[in-house]
């Protein structure tokens, strides 16, 4: 784990530290806030630590969920595994909604916003073999259920589950709860956190549930018919402004409420944690035969890349003979046709995460209705791009991981980061990057369209090439003319 | 063996126009190489019926399309096909569809003198308001089998001594050689406005402007329309919005004018009567405003009522395709570009929660459009789309909550005072379509 994140987290992992390596028995407890930080520091440490993990959950779940395929069901087992994955998709919308929430808690503590995330396979405080892209197991849906686990979850199920997490995930998974309860300790507390250190004009920056929920709100959800047989519980996207403590606290409680479980939910809640849906879907899939989850499940490659000789680059993860925990390792895209999609897919992805940051440096203002707003047409091609991200992503599950194994397993999205996600002072500057990702993804549509003009995703490619020329102009308008 | 016969189109809408030259005909298409584009019109195969003969003499395809002509909009005019069902008595048994022909006719033992029309239209709208039979406008082209223009004179009761208001007319469109084809033409009226001779409203209203009415033809002293208005105890003929007539005076009570239009709608009858029997068919018209967005297609049309009211509100599995979600999607993309979605996101024109129900940043035009346009990329991806769960169910448009509000379609009201909700079977395909698989692999249904 990396030293300058670790040295700071042995309060939230509530352990004493060995003082010493291997000689004599000697421990000192954690300081509140940890040496080197003050209470506002500590606390934006903690939240742009929280905004890590949420994205990296978010991620998996996506992944988690592109993996599962109901085609190869009978028609009327479908619509379960339909089910499965529309709630993991739903937990990945409520993630980014968390991570959304937390930009706003950092706005509101002045400190600077974390869209970042190390790329897979990561260490992380959650996992100590790190965030893994793999395909949807009962294994990887224990590494979830335990990370969204409540803190008194202690029930034989719980044992067994958090055994088979452990051996899965190289050791033990700890619960994201574990933050957020030390978030509100923190928060809470005046004399850490002083009443003074809240921003409280800061609102005008932050991301609204208006601007962002659209109408995924609970109330009015489609009502299941009679032939829904995936019927679900829809659930409310946690998108909180902060403006003081209660609102920092509420947001807090909010999240933690809905994904990590501060407390056990009561049996008659309707609004099921992510971990309660997470432990569902583990459960009916510890169900199934081994050939049918043979059936749902795509042989997509575990972290998938285009990164053809990173330094991971290896056989799939397994264990060894001893049961050891397995090495991290990605896999290469090697089939030119899926590493063009993939690599595609790695420009919208950073054009969502851009989008999404230079939101957050745009007050609201609508002086002049005619032109487009730079922030609302920002918010719209955030979703556009997760639109896109789905579309490729489709593309990619598709397509050969390798050109030399056309019968093995397939490609997948890779959600690779991108090298900065830092933003350039003057705003031209900023509207020139997005400008320069259209290019990018323009060099890439071509090369594509070129290779297989009826290859998959043709439709799409000319669609999408024709939005971006759209786009393009708009955002030369939005240089001031600047553009060619 | 000729077994029935029909009319095609079974409905067909007449476009206003005074212009003497009727509208050339165009598809109305998707481009596949702007697929993110409106809607293109492409000119197509033209008949030109010459009026004084009643034959079509020549067909063309124009090079471009002008809707007017000297400044005048020119009338669609739509022409009425009659078919048989030869073979099998029944289509699903053998039976098809083919065009009648002279040729068809002769191989039945018949001719065209042995078929005969007849059309008859009518204004109601007056009538509805007022309950009065006299104030019913109704145009009878009597039986006629010849190739002569046939107008169709709207009479009325309560009309003053000799005044009538003009249709329009038909003509039984006489086959040759090279269109041996049956059809019959309704040509439209101009769109004309008409009044009556009552007298002007009380100071300080103003009296209507007399350019506004080409010709003064409704007796204020024979029927109650001039200086009519609705009775909010009447829920039979209020309409929402009410006054939707030319009137004056406040919201409550509004007064009106006594103008008529000279828009229709009625019945065309054809009967082929042949060795003792007779056949008979039934087609509809209707003629109403020139279209002004005709690259565009509304979110919600009578076709999608038509098909719902048919087919019932559930569809077959093997019709929920990509291609009618996206149809639903282009169209809700078309129809922003009409709007005021800074004024509809107000929500003036109906009650609920008040004031904006959408994040005001959000609802530019421009940023709506680009947001639509990704829907249509998307489903060109073969991706279930995720939105089913955002539209608007039928028995939720009185729901005027905030969330109820910002349910797609969103700023569009229907055909009363609520926000539009899609037809149910536009919703039910939608969503069989977002219950079948996440990805479909390139092959999308």
């Amino acid at each position: 784990m990396r030293s300058r994140i670790q040295r700071h987290l042995w309060p939230v992992l509530g352990e004493r530290i060995p003082v010493r390596q291997g000689g004599p028995e000697e421990t000192i407890a954690p300081e509140v806030p940890p040496l080197e930080l003050s209470g506002r520091d500590y606390a934006i440490f903690l939240l742009r630590l929280a905004a890590e993990i949420e994205h990296g959950l978010m991620v998996q779940y996506l992944f988690a969920a592109y993996s599962l395929d109901s085609s190869n069901l009978a028609p009327e087992r479908r619509p379960l595994v339909r089910g499965w994955q529309e709630t993991i998709l739903a937990i990945a919308k409520e993630e980014m909604a968390h991570l959304v929430t937390v930009q706003n808690l950092l706005i509101a503590l002045g400190g600077p916003l974390q869209f970042n995330r190390e790329d897979y396979p990561n260490d992380n405080v959650l996992y100590e073999s790190g965030f893994t892209l793999q395909p949807l197991t009962t294994s990887s849906l224990a590494t979830y259920v335990c990370a969204e686990s409540p803190q008194n979850w202690d029930t034989d199920q719980a044992r067994d589950i958090k055994r088979e997490a452990e051996i899965a995930a190289g050791g033990t998974v700890n619960r994201v709860g574990r933050l957020y309860e030390e978030l509100v300790r923190v928060i809470g507390d005046e004399e850490l956190v002083p009443d003074g250190t809240f921003d409280e004009d800061g609102g005008v920056f932050q991301a609204s549930w208006d601007a962002w929920g659209r109408g995924f709100r609970r109330s009015g959800q489609h009502r299941p018919g009679p032939e829904d047989t995936d019927a679900r519980e829809e659930h409310e996207l946690v998108i909180a402004t902060v403006s003081d403590r209660a609102t920092a606290l509420a947001a807090l409680n909010q999240v933690g409420e809905q994904g990590e479980g501060f407390e056990n939910p009561a049996p008659d809640d309707d609004d099921e944690s992510h971990f309660q849906r997470l432990l569902g879907i583990y459960e009916a899939l510890a169900g199934m035969s081994e050939s049918e989850q043979r059936a749902v499940i795509r042989n997509v490659a575990t972290n998938p890349t285009t990164h053809l000789d990173g330094p991971d680059v290896g056989p799939e993860p397994a264990a060894d003979a001893a049961g050891d925990p397995p090495a991290a390792t990605t896999s290469p895209i090697s089939n030119s046709e899926a590493r063009m999609w993939a690599h595609l897919f790695n420009v919208r992805y950073r054009k969502l995460l851009v989008s999404l940051a230079h939101t957050f440096e745009l007050a609201e203002d609508r002086s002049d209705v005619n032109r487009p707003g730079p922030r609302g047409t920002l918010i719209n091609r955030s979703f556009s791009e997760m639109y896109n991200l789905r579309s490729i992503a489709g593309v990619l599950v598709g397509l050969p991981l390798d050109d030399a194994d056309p019968g093995g397993r397939s490609a997948g999205p890779p959600f690779q980061m991108p090298h900065t996600l830092m933003l350039a002072h003057d705003e031209d500057d900023r509207w020139r990057l997005h400008r320069d990702l259209l290019d990018a993804s323009g060099t890439l549509i071509g090369r594509i369209a070129a290779a297989d003009g009826s290859g998959a995703g043709q439709d799409y490619i000319r669609a999408l090439a024709q939005a971006d020329r759209i786009e393009l102009a708009q955002v030369d308008l939005l240089i001031g003319g600047a553009g060619p | 063996m000729i077994h029935e016969l029909r009319i095609l189109p079974p409905l067909a809408i007449a476009r206003f126009g005074s212009a003497p030259t009727p509208m050339d005909n165009y598809d109305v298409v998707v481009d596949p190489d702007n697929p993110l584009g409106y809607r293109q019109l492409r000119p197509a195969e033209t008949l030109v019926l010459d009026g004084a003969s009643g034959e079509i003499t020549e067909t063309f395809v124009a090079d471009e399309l002008r809707f007017t002509e000297n400044g005048r909009v020119r009338p669609v005019a739509p022409f009425l096909e009659v078919w048989a069902l030869v073979g099998d008595q029944q289509l699903t048994g053998g039976g098809r569809l083919e065009a009648l022909t002279t040729t068809l006719l002769e191989a039945e033992g018949a001719s065209v003198e042995d078929l005969h029309w007849q059309v008859q239209v009518a204004n109601l709208k007056v009538v509805r308001r007022t309950g009065e039979r006299d104030d019913m406008v109704v145009a009878d082209s009597d039986e006629f089998s010849d190739h002569a223009q046939r107008p169709l004179v709207g009479r009325c009761e309560n009309f003053l001594a000799g005044k009538t208001i003009g249709f329009g007319h038909v003509q039984f469109v006489r086959p040759t050689a090279a269109h041996p084809e049956i059809r019959l033409r309704f040509t439209p009226a101009g769109g004309f406005i008409y009044g009556s001779n009552g007298p002007p409203p009380p100071p300080p209203q103003q009296p209507p402007d007399p350019g506004d009415v080409s010709d003064i033809v409704y007796d204020a002293s024979k029927g109650l329309w001039d200086g009519y208005r609705d009775r909010d105890n009447d829920s039979r003929r209020t309409t929402a919005p009410g006054q939707i007539y030319a009137g004056f005076g406040p919201a409550t009570a509004h007064v009106s004018h006594g103008y008529l239009d000279d828009g229709c709608d009625g019945v065309v009858r054809v009967t082929l009567q042949q060795a003792g029997r007779t056949l008979r068919a039934v087609g509809r018209i209707g003629a109403g405003p020139p279209t002004y967005a005709p690259d565009a297609v509304p979110i919600r049309t009578v076709g999608d009522e038509l098909e719902q009211a048919l087919l019932g509100p559930e569809v077959q599995p093997a019709d929920a395709t990509f291609a009618r979600a996206e149809e639903i999607v282009r169209r809700a993309f078309e129809t922003i570009r009409l709007m005021n979605t800074a004024v509809a996101n107000e929500g003036t024109w109906w009650a609920g929660d008040g004031g904006p129900f959408m994040d005001p940043s959000l609802v530019d035009v421009v940023a709506l459009e680009n947001l639509h346009q990704t829907l249509l990329v998307a489903l060109r991806s073969g991706t279930a789309p995720w939105f089913a769960d955002v539209l608007r169910d039928h028995d939720q448009a009185a729901d005027l909550t905030n969330p109820a509000r910002r349910k797609m379609p969103a700023m569009m009201r229907g055909a009363d005072r609520f926000p539009l909700a899609l037809t149910r079977r536009q919703v039910d395909l939608i969503r069989k379509l977002a219950q079948g698989p996440l990805f479909t692999d390139g092959e999308r249904p």
